[in-house]
C-alpha cells in the first residue's frame, strides 16, 4: 500500500504543543525582544536620522558610518560578536555574566533596528519640502525646534508603513538568536523536536504563532496609519480592508 | 568629470559582485568517479557509486574539519572511508546539524548517519543502527575544578552548557528530576559553542561524549580538564533507514571484514581511541 504517498503528519501533536510551556516561553521571549528592540531602536534611529541630515559634518559622518557598518554585516555575526566575541576579548567575569542570551539579543537587535530605522526616518524627513524648514525658521524657531515641531510630525506619516514592515521583519529575524541559546520561538520548537523528532509538526506550531504575532503587528500598523492620515475618506475605509492592505504589501528584508 | 568618476565606481561595484558570484560557482564541483562494480552493486543506495554519509562535523576527534580547510577528518571519517573501500564505492560527507540528522536521513538526503550517534531506544524507534564503537559521557570543567564536580549528581544547582539533541541533554534532564536544586541547562547547536561558554565562565561544566570532552581538554592549553570518570558507556551506531536492509547487511559485513583484518584496530589506534573498541 506504500505505492501512494505515505504522509506522516501527526495533527494531534500540533494541538498538543501549541500551548506547550516551552513554546509559550518562546513566544514571550520573541515578543519581549521584538518590542523592546523596536522601542530602543526607534529612539536611537530617530537620533541617527537627525544627525544624518544635520549640517554638522562629523555628526552626519558618524551616523552614516554606523548605518554602513550595521547594515553591511549579518545579524548572525553581530549576535556572535556580542555574546561570544566581546566577552572573550574583554575577559571580565562581570561583563560576561552581564551579557546573558536575552541581553545580548536585545542589544544586537536594538542596534540593528536603529540602523534600519535611521534610513526610514531620514527618507521621511527628506520627503518633507525644504520650504517647511525655511518657514519654521522664519518664525524664529531653531533648527532643532523646527525639526521637533514641524518636520518630524509630518515625517511620521511617511515613516509608519515602512517601519511596521521593519518590525515584522525583525520579529522573524529574532529566530537567528538560536546561536546564542536564546530560547525564542524557533529555538523552543527545535528543543522539542530534537527529542521527539516531530519536525514538521513543531515547525507548524512555530509558524502558527509567528502568523498570530505578525498579524497583530499588522493590525496595530493599520490602526496607526488610519489615525495619522489627514485625508478623511481614507479614514472611512474599514479596518479589515486596511489590515489586508498592510498584510499583503511590503518588501521583506 | 564627477559623473565619470561616479559611473566608473558604479561599474567597479557591479564587477566586484559579479566576480564574487563567478568565484563561488567555479570551485566546489565534486569530481564524479566512475561506478565501480563491487559488493555495492546490489544495494540500491550505492547504485550511484557513492556512500553518502550525514554527519555534524564539529565533534573532534570523531569528526571535524582539518583546521582552515573543508577536509573532514576523524574516527568516523576514517572508518567510513575504510567501509566504502571495502564496498568499492566512494564516500561523500554531508555536514548537517546534529538535531536534524535523523530527519534528513529519513528524507533520503544521505544513505547513512555517522556522527558519534549513541544508540538509544528512542532513536531506534526512528532508524536502525549498526554498532561500531563505544563511549560514555565525560564532564568538562575549568582547570582545577573550582566547583568540585565529580559526577552527574554534582551538577545539581550548577549551570551546564550542552549540545542540542544529544544524549547528554537526556541525561541532564533525567538527573534534574532528582535534583533538589535544578541544573540550569543551556543548549547550543554545536559542541564548540557550548565549550566556549565554559571557557568564558558562563557555564560551570559541559557534558559531551568522553573522547570529545577529553580532546577539548587536551586542546585547551590547560584551561579545561575532565572531572571524574566517564559514565553510561553506550555504543555508537551507523544510522540507517529502516527499509535499507540490503545496505545494512553490506555495511555489517564490511565492518566485520575490517575487524577481522585488523584495520579496525589500526584506525582506532590512529586516533588513540582503542578504549572504545567493540571487538
Amino acid at each position: 500500500m506504500d505505492v501512494f504517498l505515505a504522509i506522516r503528519f501527526d495533527g494531534g501533536a500540533v494541538t498538543e504543543f501549541l500551548f506547550n510551556s516551552v513554546i509559550l516561553r518562546g513566544v514571550r521571549n520573541t515578543l519581549e525582544v521584538t518590542i523592546l528592540a523596536m522601542l530602543l531602536g526607534t529612539v536611537l534611529g530617530i537620533a541617527l536620522a537627525v544627525m544624518r541630515v544635520s549640517h554638522s559634518r562629523p555628526l552626519a559622518g558618524v551616523s552614516a558610518f554606523y548605518v554602513w557598518f550595521i547594515r553591511g554585516t549579518p545579524v548572525l555575526i553581530q549576535l556572535l560578536v556580542v555574546y561570544n566575541g566581546l566577552p572573550q576579548m574583554v575577559g571580565s567575569d562581570a561583563f560576561t555574566h552581564f551579557l546573558t542570551p536575552f541581553r545580548s539579543a536585545l542589544i544586537t537587535f536594538s542596534l540593528n533596528e536603529a540602523a534600519y530605522m535611521a534610513e526610514i526616518v531620514r527618507a521621511g524627513i527628506q520627503a518633507i519640502e525644504p520650504g517647511q524648514m525655511d518657514a519654521a525658521k522664519s518664525l524664529g524657531m531653531t533648527n532643532l525646534q523646527a525639526m521637533r515641531r514641524v518636520i518630524l510630525p509630518q515625517a511620521l506619516r511617511v515613516v509608519i508603513p515602512p517601519s511596521g514592515n521593519e518590525v515584522i521583519a525583525m520579529l522573524k529575524n529574532t529566530s537567528v538568536a538560536f546561536v546564542i541559546a536564546f530560547v525564542e520561538l524557533t529555538t523552543a520548537a527545535r528543543l522539542i523536536y530534537a527529542v521527539n523528532f516531530k519536525v514538521m509538526e513543531l515547525l507548524v506550531v512555530a509558524s502558527i504563532w509567528y502568523l498570530i504575532m505578525t498579524t497583530a503587528f499588522s493590525v496595530l500598523q493599520a490602526e496607526l496609519e488610519a489615525r495619522l492620515t489627514i485625508v478623511e475618506r481614507e479614514r472611512a475605509i474599514p479596518l479589515t480592508t486596511r489590515v489586508l492592505r498592510t498584510l499583503g504589501g511590503g518588501r521583506e528584508r | 568629470m564627477k559623473r565619470w568618476l561616479r559611473r566608473s565606481l558604479f561599474l567597479a561595484c557591479v564587477l566586484l559582485l559579479a566576480s564574487f558570484a563567478a568565484m563561488a560557482c567555479g570551485g566546489g564541483e565534486e569530481e564524479e568517479g566512475g561506478v565501480t562494480p563491487g559488493v555495492g552493486a546490489a544495494v540500491p543506495e550505492l547504485a550511484d557509486g557513492t556512500l553518502d554519509v550525514g554527519s555534524d562535523i564539529a565533534y573532534a576527534p570523531i569528526e571535524f574539519f582539518e583546521e582552515g580547510t573543508q577536509n573532514p577528518m576523524g574516527l568516523d571519517i576514517d572508518l567510513a572511508k575504510a567501509i566504502a573501500d571495502e564496498l568499492g564505492v566512494k564516500v561523500n560527507f554531508i555536514n548537517t546539524g546534529f538535531d536534524g540528522l535523523i530527519g534528513a536521513l529519513q528524507a533520503k538526503r544521505f544513505d547513512v548517519v555517522m556522527s558519534s550517534m549513541t544508540v538509544t531506544e528512542k532513536r531506534q524507534q526512528e532508524i536502525d543502527f549498526i554498532p561500531y564503537f563505544t563511549a560514555g559521557t565525560g564532564i568538562l570543567v575549568q582547570a582545577g575544578n573550582p566547583k568540585g564536580i565529580q559526577s552527574l549528581a554534582d551538577l545539581c544547582g550548577k549551570s551546564v552548557a550542552v549540545q542540542l539533541g544529544t544524549i547528554q541533554v537526556d541525561q541532564l534532564n533525567a538527573q534534574n528530576e532528582q535534583c533538589a536544586q535544578k541544573i540550569s541547562i543551556t543548549t547550543f547547536d554545536q559542541n564548540p559553542l557550548a565549550v566556549e561558554q565554559l571557557r568564558l565562565g558562563r557555564a560551570d561544566a559541559v557534558t559531551a561524549d568522553y573522547p570529545v570532552a577529553a580532546n577539548d581538554a587536551r586542546l585547551s592549553d590547560g584551561a579545561l580538564e575532565i572531572a571524574g570518570p566517564q559514565f553510561e558507556a553506550a555504543p555508537y551506531g551507523i544510522g540507517l533507514r529502516k527499509d535499507s536492509t540490503a545496505l545494512n547487511a553490506a555495511l555489517t559485513k564490511a565492518l566485520q571484514t575490517l575487524m577481522d583484518s585488523g584495520q579496525y584496530d589500526k584506525i582506532l589506534a590512529d586516533w588513540g581511541l582503542e578504549a572504545g573498541s567493540i571487538k
